[in-house]
C-alpha cells in the first residue's frame, strides 16, 4: 500500500469539505477521482501532499504518516504534483523550471540535471522548447512541461489536479496521451479529472465523491456501466449525455 | 541673468558638497531601509501571528509619524531622555531608514502577495523549502511588480533629506539656507536647489524606466 488515507476530515471554518474519507492506493495503480464541483475531490488530492492541512485522520504514504512528519520537503520530492493552471515559473526557461528543484534540493550536478531534463522533454515531445520561456508556450505545452518538471524529481507518486480543465479542447489530447504513457510505464497516479473517457480507459479504479464523502469506488467498468448509488447515476447521466 | 550664473559659480563648491551629503544620506538610509523593510515585509506575511502582528504594529506606528516629527524625536527627544548625543549624520540615516522601511515593508508585502499563490504551491510541491522558494521563485517575480513603487519610495526619501536641515545636517537644503543667509538672494539660491533636486529625481526616474525594461518578461505562467 503506497497511500493509505484513514478517516480524513477537513473544514474551512464552518464549511466541512471532507467529512470522513478513507481510501488506499496500491503501488503502480492509477486512480481517478470524479464527482461534481464542490465535492471535495481537489481538496482531497491537495491534502495528500499537505498543500491543504487536514484537521483529523491519517495519511500514510510509503508507510509514514505525513500529517506528523518533520521532513515534509523530503516527502514532497517523492510526490509529483500537476496543477490545473500549470504554475510554471515565468522567470525561468523550460530547462530552468525543470532543473531548479533538483539543483536546490538534491546533490545533482547541473550537467546531470540538464541531461535528465532534456531526456524528459524529448519524451513529452518538447525538446525544441527547452530554452523557451513559459509565456511563449501554448497551454498544452505548458502542462506537458509541468509534468516533465514533476518527473525530473523522480517521484514515486504523481498527483494530477484537473490537469486538462484549463486547456483549449485541441490541446487536451496531447496532455492525456502523455499521462497515459506515464500510466503504462507503471507510475502510481491519483488524478482528479472531468475527462470521463480518459478515466474509463486509463484508470485501474475510479472513486466517485460527492458532498465530502467517497460515495462509490470500483473498477471503471463497474462505476461507468453499473453505478449503484443514485447520486453517481445522476452525476454520470449529466456528464455523459450531452 | 549674469548674476544668476556668477552666484552659481561662486557657490557651486558649497552646493556640491551639500549635494554629496544628500546623496550619501539617501543611499545609506535606503540601503538600511530596504533591509529593515524586507525583514518586516516577510514577517507581515508570516503565518506566525506574533511576527505578523509586530510587523503591522511597526508599520502603523512609523507610518503615522511625520518625518519632521520623527527627526526631532530621534535627534533631540530620545537623546535628551537617555542622556546621550548622536552625530547628526548618523541620526539622519537612522531617521530616513526607519521612515522608508515602513513604506517599503508595505511595498514588499503587497508585491509578494501579488505573485500568484500557485507559484508557491508548485515550488513547495517539488520539495523546495520555503526560504529557497522565496529567494528563487517568489521574490524575483515580486521585485518586478514592485520596481515602480520602490522607485517612488526612493524618490520620496531622496526629497525627504531636505527636512534634515532642521537637525543641522549639511545637505543640499541646509547649505542653500546658509548661502542665502549671507547673500540675501533666496530666489537664485533656492532655484539652484530646485534644479539639483530635479536632476537627481529625473536621474532616478530614468534609472527606474531602464530597470523596468530590463526586467520585462511576460508575467503569465
Amino acid at each position: 500500500m503506497i497511500i493509505e488515507v484513514k478517516n480524513l476530515k477537513k473544514a474551512y471554518g464552518d464549511n466541512v469539505v471532507l467529512k470522513d474519507v478513507s481510501f488506499n492506493v496500491q503501488e503502480g495503480e492509477v486512480v481517478c477521482i470524479i464527482g461534481p464541483s464542490g465535492s471535495g475531490k481537489s481538496t482531497l488530492l491537495r491534502c495528500l501532499n499537505r498543500l491543504e492541512e487536514a484537521q483529523a485522520g491519517e495519511i500514510n504514504i510509503f508507510g509514514d504518516d505525513i500529517l506528523k512528519t518533520h521532513s515534509l520537503d523530503k516527502f514532497r520530492e517523492k510526490i509529483g504534483m500537476v496543477f490545473q493552471h500549470f504554475n510554471l515559473f515565468p522567470n525561468y526557461s523550460v530547462l530552468g523550471n525543470m532543473t531548479l528543484a533538483p539543483l536546490l534540493t538534491k546533490k545533482m550536478s547541473k550537467n546531470e540535471a540538464v541531461k535528465k531534463a532534456e531526456a524528459l522533454l524529448d519524451k513529452v515531445g518538447l525538446l525544441d522548447k527547452k530554452d523557451a520561456f513559459p509565456s511563449t508556450l501554448s497551454g498544452g505545452q505548458k502542462q506537458r512541461v509541468a509534468i516533465a518538471r514533476a518527473l525530473e524529481m523522480n517521484p514515486q507518486i504523481m498527483l494530477f489536479d484537473e490537469p486538462t480543465s484549463a486547456l483549449d479542447p485541441e490541446m487536451v489530447g496531447d496532455v492525456l496521451s502523455t499521462m497515459k504513457e506515464l500510466a503504462d510505464e507503471g507510475m502510481t497516479m491519483v488524478i482528479v479529472t472531468h475527462e470521463m473517457a480518459f478515466a474509463k480507459e486509463v484508470a485501474d479504479r475510479v472513486i466517485f465523491m460527492d458532498g465530502g464523502y467517497i460515495v462509490e469506488e470500483g473498477a471503471p467498468e463497474e462505476i461507468f456501466n453499473n453505478p449503484t448509488s443514485d447520486r453517481c447515476q445522476e452525476f454520470l447521466s449529466r456528464v455523459l449525455n450531452h | 541673468m549674469n548674476e544668476f550664473i556668477s552666484l552659481f559659480i561662486k557657490y557651486l563648491p558649497q552646493l556640491l558638497s551639500g549635494l554629496q551629503m544628500t546623496i550619501a544620506i539617501a543611499v545609506l538610509a535606503l540601503f538600511f531601509g530596504v533591509i529593515i523593510g524586507l525583514v518586516f515585509g516577510l514577517m507581515s506575511i508570516s503565518k506566525n501571528k506574533l511576527l505578523s502582528g509586530i510587523a503591522t504594529f511597526y508599520v502603523g506606528l512609523i507610518r503615522g509619524i511625520p518625518v519632521f516629527v520623527l527627526a526631532m524625536y530621534l535627534y533631540f527627544g530620545i537623546p535628551a531622555l537617555l542622556g546621550f548625543t548622536i552625530p547628526a549624520f548618523n541620526a539622519a540615516i537612522i531617521i530616513l531608514a526607519i521612515n522608508s522601511s515602513a513604506f517599503l515593508c508595505e511595498i514588499f508585502r503587497g508585491g509578494i502577495q501579488a505573485v500568484d499563490f500557485g507559484q508557491m504551491e508548485a515550488a513547495r510541491s517539488l520539495g523546495i523549502p520555503y526560504r529557497q522558494t522565496m529567494t528563487h521563485v517568489i521574490l524575483p517575480q515580486a521585485v518586478k511588480i514592485m520596481v515602480p513603487s520602490i522607485m517612488n519610495q526612493f524618490i520620496s526619501t531622496l526629497k525627504d533629506t531636505s527636512i534634515l536641515s532642521i537637525i543641522t545636517v549639511r545637505e543640499l537644503m541646509m547649505n542653500s539656507q546658509i548661502i542665502v543667509s549671507s547673500t540675501f538672494e533666496p530666489f537664485y539660491i533656492y532655484t539652484y536647489a530646485v534644479i539639483f533636486y530635479l536632476i537627481m529625481v529625473t536621474a532616478l526616474t530614468v534609472l527606474a524606466r531602464f530597470i523596468e525594461r530590463r526586467m520585462k518578461y511576460d508575467h503569465r505562467g
